[in-house]
């Protein structure tokens, strides 16, 4: 007990960096993603440009995405911190998987509606704001609380260019005092916690937003 | 422009090397969490209180938890216990008992796909339940799930490139000794992505096929 009272501070220091470096990932990935989905159905030129990008993250582990960006970047000229890195990459690697749930999002809302909305004079962008993308958000939001929970997993593969989060903190705890048991079990236990509470909260959310649906 | 292929000459047999590795630690640890997997299912579905329980929290844990994580847990754990586990050992079984969890529920809507009435046949024959399990209903789940069992192993061999962290010598592993050998990360990360690129586009395209053949038989 009083060993686990000893290893509490370092894990919760860690934890806020993996939510940090996760939530930070996860954010730019929403926005890149969002952006990837709108240019999609702005520009049909873009659409081979999207596909090959979203073949091209989803085709490789995310452990080779984060070596390019943080091994392979500096050689030609752009340097960046680990957690810079990470973040970066985290984010480009989820922003594949955003767009494609905003895809699949988009494709839920009715064409006649979308097409009645245009009859009926609104713009293309006042559709897409109005129309397509309340219902699309609502749809969605599950899909995106998982996705963000897959992102928080992603980010202990971080460890291995030394960030301080959670895998890199018990690894560091464990060379240190030889005990394994304890740290590693702490470990899981954390990252299982920071996931359930993810999902609950998305569930939440989820229900709150789809709740005109009900009546 | 002619350096960089007879450099690609010299990472080539060595990527070829780690990429098979990789592929079959990925197909065998993708049949034993088939096994275990279908394990988890019938745990699921089955009358004891413990087993549902057990199944539900497996299922939540491996799913909720980063398979590094996993692999740290399998491969340090059993040390501490003086037990002596292999990295390979470790590796395959952080792989399999990962995507047993994932494959349980993929083969959750195989089996619900199965009529009823052929269960019912079966037992009318007197075709004991395990005989039914092995010949009448795996031979249909898998033709069901195939497109998603193909999907899941494309992700298995993504999450593989962790297990390079337990110095086992995978696709990653040996893009990390070509780095250190040559000092040229970019361009040896940047190939040896091309050839994750390459296992998993065959076998989406592999997953295609079978969806396409499976709904030609339907």
């Amino acid at each position: 007990m009083e060993e686990l009272l000893k290893l509490l501070p370092a894990f919760g220091e860690a934890m806020l960096v993996t939510l940090g470096v996760s939530l930070a990932g996860a954010a730019i990935g929403l926005v890149v993603g969002f952006a990837l989905n709108a240019l999609r159905l702005a520009v049909s030129a873009f659409n081979l440009l999207y596909q090959l990008y979203i073949w091209l993250i989803r085709g490789t582990p995310f452990l080779a995405q984060l070596m390019v960006i943080y091994f392979g970047l500096p050689v030609i000229g752009l340097r960046l911190s680990a957690i810079e890195a990470s973040i970066l990459s985290l984010g480009l690697y989820s922003a594949a998987y955003f767009a494609e749930l905003f895809r699949s999002a988009w494709g839920s809302v009715p064409t006649g509606q979308v097409e009645s909305a245009r009859v009926h004079g609104l713009s293309r962008g006042q559709t897409f704001w109005h129309i397509q993308a309340p219902q699309a958000l609502a749809f969605a939001l599950p899909l995106l609380g998982n996705q963000v929970i897959l992102t928080i997993k992603e980010s202990a593969v971080t460890s291995i260019i030394t960030v301080p989060e959670l895998t890199m903190a018990a690894g560091r705890i464990v060379s240190t005092t030889f005990s394994y048991v304890l740290p590693y079990a702490l470990l899981v236990l954390s990252y299982w916690l920071l996931t359930m509470a993810v999902a609950m909260t998305a569930e939440y959310l989820g229900r709150r937003a789809t709740r005109y649906l009900r009546g | 422009m002619t350096d960089f292929s007879s450099r690609l000459a010299l990472y080539w047999p060595a990527l070829l090397d780690g990429a098979l590795t990789t592929l079959w630690l990925c197909a065998a640890s993708m049949v034993l969490g088939f096994l275990i997997g279908v394990a988890i299912h019938l745990l699921c579905n089955g009358r004891s209180h413990l087993g549902r329980a057990f199944a539900r929290v497996y299922v939540s844990f491996f799913r909720g938890t980063p398979v590094l994580a996993q692999l740290m847990l399998l491969f340090y754990l059993p040390s501490a216990l003086n037990i002596d586990v292999s990295p390979l050992v470790a590796a395959g079984a952080a792989l399999a008992l990962n995507s047993a969890a994932y494959q349980s529920q993929i083969l959750r809507s195989g089996f619900a796909g199965i009529a009823k009435g052929q269960l019912e046949a079966a037992s009318v024959f007197s075709i004991g339940k395990w005989k039914t399990l092995l010949h009448i209903q795996i031979p249909q789940v898998l033709r069901l799930t195939s497109p998603a069992l193909i999907s899941e192993l494309i992700d298995v061999i993504k999450v593989s490139a962790v297990v390079s962290v337990i110095s086992i010598t995978d696709l990653m592993r040996v893009s990390q000794q070509l780095v250190a050998q040559t000092y040229r990360p970019l361009e040896v990360y940047l190939v040896s992505a091309v050839f994750y690129l390459a296992l998993t586009s065959l076998l989406v395209l592999l997953g295609k096929y079978l969806e396409h053949r499976w709904k030609e038989h339907a």
